[in-house]
This record gives structure tokens, C-alpha cells and sequence, in this order.
């Protein structure tokens, strides 16, 4: 089947241009188009089910805070006030860049890591064989039971809490692209022989894009874990950045400005979260077809 | 079936590696590719083993330069394994198996392989899909470029060149597998039941398709299939499998004349005994002794 052999009539050149096969995609064209619209109604109502939620939680808090005492709970007014107080007063800025800045080489550490120890893990049984059983180990342990071990070996500074947001990270992660890695189709890794793609080819063009899904869900739980690792680095060894804030005001009772510590928190968490949604669809461009749920890959 | 056998003991990286051992046996020289060379497929008394029975036993098989054959088969027969082992992705125990008298010993560069399940990256285009042969086997950006695009154009993709794999319908998904194929102009094409994953219109559609390219880009093909109308319609000689051992039971000329349709080749006054014959012969060595 030589293509260089083309009949020359132009009309001639696509045998399956046959008005079955044009009906065919035409059909399909009609079917996306329906679906496309379908989707863009659900994707209204479920932001408007979203709205709905956020108001009556937040309706609920207002109302339960203004009838309890300060000492115990306080009004979301009150709590993003104080956020606002902490802001300007307290220098609550300063202990977010500290806790980002820890949290962003942390992260980014864990995440390298996971990547290259997942992929080695997927693609090598020997890797396999030789690492898997710690890195099990490791993902079945609560880390903060190593936060004591961590400041014996390395301190309270500053390189302790990266150490420590990095093992909270790196775990979920590895194991996350291991995973990944060792499900890439079976037949796929068949194709590629039969191809003849070569080690290099296979692990640009079959391993890592078939993995990235797996890594970004991986990096997903990571920053969930990442900010645990934050928190808890930051009250168990030197107190010092958004833990320091929650500790010094949850003690001294000033209740709604630890809310606000805990609020600003959530917000970071859901932003990241947001951030790496953001990633993921530009990254995974395959899967961003709409399946017709309202939901998307 | 042997993927999963072997992934139980080595990894992806470690199986790329074998193939890197394999790749050392270069293909003979592509010199006769436009029609005059020989590239035709040969199996001598061949033998597969799983475990402790013969999956495939004393097959003898050949396909002549430019010949399109059917292998129908009920499932179990062997016949997907035999495919696997034409394309040099499965290794066979004993005998010869030889493509354009080159001994298989892994995947030869003459040689296409058309995937029941597609066999298409999700994460490449269309267009991607198709070049990634030629790219990987160092064809210059331009000539993988045009021949991808005359080939997508071949198949009446032409429009989906930048479309994903889960953007098409099963049909669609298949003429990329075909476009790849013919894109690499290979002098053997595999094809491993191409069809069995569509429903019945489209693949009816997908037939006559392949009837009309096949005319044109005559080349030796091996198609599997469990369908005997299906193998009536493309093939200029069937050859039957029987099952338990896999091997060659009947070998049967199909006499009805190019160019043929769909339509054409049920209208033929052979189409019946000949569906008759190949039905008798699997019915009875579906059965139990």
C-alpha cells in the first residue's frame, strides 16, 4: 500500500469518502454539538447547587456564631475581620509568605521525587522490587510520627519543616505514579514495540504522556498533604509561620482570629487545588472531552 | 495473553530493553518495496507452548507476495497468537516463521500491524498517531508530514487531523489504525480481527473500504477474523484453523474476481457453497471428540 502511488484524480484520492463515511462524521458532528449544549446547562445548574450551598452554610455559621459565646465560636463577619486585623496588626502576611515559601520547596522536592521514584517503580520491576516495600511503608506511616525523629537529626530551622513537608508529600505521590505508570495499557507498550519505538522514543512518547494524568493527581493529594506537613512542621518544631498565628491565638482565646488562620488555610488549599485543575486541563488536553455528565476529564 | 505472562516477571523498561536486543536483526533491503520484491510470509512446521500444552502445533502457512489472506478460526484456535508471532511480538517455540525470507525474530520494519482495539496513543492527534512511525524511524519531518497526510486523507479523515482518539467513533478510530498502517509503507500488513470492535454497518463499511485500497496498494496481507462472510469478502484464499491444537485445517481458493463490494461478493454464485464449506469445517472442529 505504497501511498506515494495516489491516483491523481483529486475526487479519487479518498476511497472512504463514501457518502456512508461522510454521513458518519457528519452524524457525529450533530451528536457533539447536542452534547456540547447539554453540558453547558449542567455546568449552570451545578454552579448555581454551588452558590446555594456556600450561602446557606454561610448564613448557618452567621446565625449559630452570633448566638454562642466569642470564647467557643464567632460570626464569619467577625472571623474575616480579624483575618483583616491579623493582616495589618499581627503581620499574618509574613507568616503566610513563610509558611508559602517553606511549603513551595517542600512541595516541589516531594513532587520531583514521587515523579522520578514512581516512574522507576512502573517501569522497572528491578526498582520495583528493590524500593517498593519502603515506599509502602513509608505511605502506610503517619509522618508526624517522624516530626520528633526529623528535628533529632536536623533541628527546628527552616530546613527541618521542608524536610518534613517534603516526606508528607513525596509518599501519596510516588505511589500515585507508580500506579500510574503500571497501567498503562498493556496493548499501548504492545503498539510501541510493533512500531519499533526505540527505549528514548517510548518514554517520550508512551511512559511520561501516559503517566502526567497520574502525576497531577498525585500532585493534587500533595498539596492537601503538603499543607498538613505545614501545619504540623510548623507547631511541632520551631513555631514560627501560619502555625505560629493559630497557636498564639487559639491559646490566647481570640477565637475568631483562629478561625480566620483556619479560613485562610482552606482558601490556600482550594486555590492550589485550583491552580493544579487549571494544569491539568491544559496538560491533558486528551482527556478535556466532555462526557456528557457535566463533569469533565 | 503472553504480555500478561511476561509483565508478571519484567517491566515495561525491561521488556524495551529485549526488543533493543531483538532490533539488532535488521530487515533485508527495501529495494523491491514498489511491487517487484518478494515479501512473502512463511510458517514451517510451527509450535507454541503454553505451559504444557500446544497452543499452535505443526502450522504450515504461506502467504505469497501480494496475497491477501483470511485466517478464520473459532476462538482458542491460536489464530491471534499466530498473529503476534508473524508481527515478532510473540517469540514461537520451534519451526520457522520468515517474512521476505528474513527469519521473525521481533518487529520487522516491512511489516504493519492493524490492532483489534486500535492501538492508538489517547494523548496524540490523529495526525500524530499516523506520523509517529515514520518519525521514530527517522523518515524527514516533510516526507512523514505528506505521506501522513495522504494517508489520513486516504481513509476520508481529512478533517480530523487535530481530533483525539476519544473525539471518534469506533469506525474512525480504525481508518487512523488503517492510515497508520498504510502510511508506513509497509510490504506486509497484519491486521488482528480489525473490525470485531464496530458494529455491524460500520463494519461493513469498513470492508468495502478496504477492498477499495487494497486494490490499489496490493501488498501481502494476513487478516484475521471469526467472521467466514467477512473473510469471503477480502481474502483470495482462506485458510481454517481447528482449535485445540491451533492449526491449519482447511486451505480454500476463493474464485470470486477483483474488484469486488460487499454487495458483489454475497450476489456470487461461489459465495454460498464456499460459506457452506468453511461453516462445516469449523463446526466440526468446534466440536467436542
Amino acid at each position: 500500500m505504497s501511498v506515494q502511488r495516489v491516483d491523481p484524480r483529486p475526487d479519487a484520492s479518498s476511497v472512504a469518502g463514501s457518502p456512508a463515511a461522510v454521513s458518519e462524521q457528519a452524524l457525529g458532528q450533530d451528536v457533539r454539538e447536542a452534547r456540547r449544549r447539554r453540558l453547558r446547562r449542567a455546568r449552570r445548574r451545578f454552579l448555581a447547587i454551588r452558590i446555594v450551598s456556600l450561602l446557606v452554610v454561610f448564613a448557618a455559621w452567621q446565625l449559630y456564631g452570633m448566638h454562642t459565646i466569642a470564647i467557643l465560636f464567632a460570626p464569619i463577619t467577625t472571623v474575616v475581620h480579624q483575618g483583616y486585623l491579623l493582616f495589618v496588626n499581627n503581620g499574618l502576611g509574613n507568616e503566610l509568605g513563610y509558611s508559602m515559601w517553606t511549603f513551595a520547596v517542600g512541595y516541589a522536592i516531594g513532587v520531583s521525587v514521587g515523579i522520578v521514584l514512581g516512574m522507576l517503580m512502573g517501569a522497572y520491576r528491578w526498582a520495583e522490587a528493590a524500593v517498593s516495600m519502603y515506599v509502602f511503608a513509608l505511605y502506610a506511616t503517619p509522618m508526624v510520627a517522624l516530626v520528633p525523629i526529623i528535628s533529632l537529626w536536623i533541628g527546628f530551622d527552616a530546613t527541618a519543616q521542608i524536610v518534613i513537608i517534603a516526606l508528607f508529600v513525596t509518599w501519596p505521590m510516588t505511589v500515585t505514579v507508580f500506579h500510574g505508570v503500571r497501567q498503562i495499557d498493556a496493548e499501548l507498550m504492545e503498539v510501541s514495540r510493533s512500531l519499533r519505538l526505540n527505549r528514548r522514543q517510548t518514554w517520550v512518547h508512551v511512559l511520561l504522556p501516559g503517566a502526567v494524568p497520574y502525576v497531577i493527581t498525585g500532585a493534587t493529594q500533595g498539596v492537601a498533604m503538603g499543607l498538613v506537613g505545614v501545619i504540623i512542621a510548623e507547631l511541632q518544631t520551631q513555631l514560627s509561620g501560619l502555625g505560629s498565628a493559630l497557636q498564639t491565638q487559639s491559646q490566647t482565646y481570640h477565637t475568631a482570629a483562629a478561625l480566620a488562620v483556619v479560613l485562610l488555610i482552606m482558601v490556600l488549599g482550594v486555590s492550589l487545588r485550583a491552580i493544579l485543575g487549571l494544569v491539568h486541563r491544559r496538560l491533558v488536553p486528551w482527556l478535556r472531552i466532555d462526557r456528557g455528565d457535566g463533569r469533565e476529564g | 495473553m503472553l504480555t500478561v505472562l511476561e509483565r508478571g516477571q519484567t517491566g515495561v523498561g525491561e521488556l524495551m530493553a529485549m526488543e533493543g536486543a531483538a532490533r539488532a536483526v535488521e530487515a533485508p533491503p527495501l529495494a523491491g518495496r514498489a511491487g517487484g520484491g518478494r515479501s512473502d510470509i512463511s510458517c514451517r512446521g510451527v509450535y507454541k507452548w503454553y505451559g504444557d500444552s500446544a497452543v499452535i502445533a505443526n502450522l504450515d502457512l504461506s502467504v505469497a507476495h501480494n496475497e491477501f489472506v483470511c485466517v478464520v478460526g473459532p476462538s482458542g484456535c491460536g489464530k491471534t497468537t499466530l498473529l503476534r508471532m508473524l508481527a515478532g511480538l510473540a517469540e514461537h517455540d520451534s519451526g520457522s516463521i520468515t517474512i521476505g525470507g528474513v527469519p521473525v525474530t521481533g518487529p520487522l520494519p516491512s511489516v504493519a500491524v492493524v490492532f483489534q482495539h486500535f492501538g492508538l496513543f489517547p494523548w496524540k492527534t490523529v495526525f500524530n498517531n499516523v506520523a509517529l512511525p515514520m518519525r521514530a524511524a527517522g523518515v524527514a519531518k516533510d516526507e512523514a508530514r505528506r505521506r501522513a497526510e495522504e494517508a489520513i486523507a486516504l481513509v476520508g479523515l481529512r478533517d480530523s487531523n487535530d481530533k483525539y482518539p476519544a473525539q471518534l467513533s469506533g469506525g474512525m478510530k480504525q481508518r487512523v489504525g488503517l492510515a497508520r498502517a498504510l502510511a508506513m509503507q509497509p510490504e506486509v500488513v497484519l491486521l488482528d480481527e480489525p473490525f470485531a470492535a464496530v458494529d455491524a454497518q460500520t463494519r461493513e463499511i469498513l470492508q468495502e473500504e478496504l477492498l477499495g485500497l487494497w486494490s490499489r496498494y496490493k501488498q501481502t496481507a494476513l487478516f484475521i477474523t471469526h467472521s467466514i462472510d467477512e473473510a469471503i469478502t477480502l481474502a483470495d484464499r482462506v485458510v481454517v484453523m481447528g482449535t485445540r491444537p491451533g492449526r491449519v485445517i482447511d486451505d480454500i481458493v476463493v474464485p470470486i474476481e477483483r474488484p469486488r463490494s460487499v454487495a458483489s461478493v454475497r450476489r456470487h454464485e461461489s459465495y454460498a457453497p464456499l460459506r457452506e464449506r468453511i461453516w462445516e469445517r469449523l463446526r466440526t472442529t468446534a466440536q467436542p471428540k
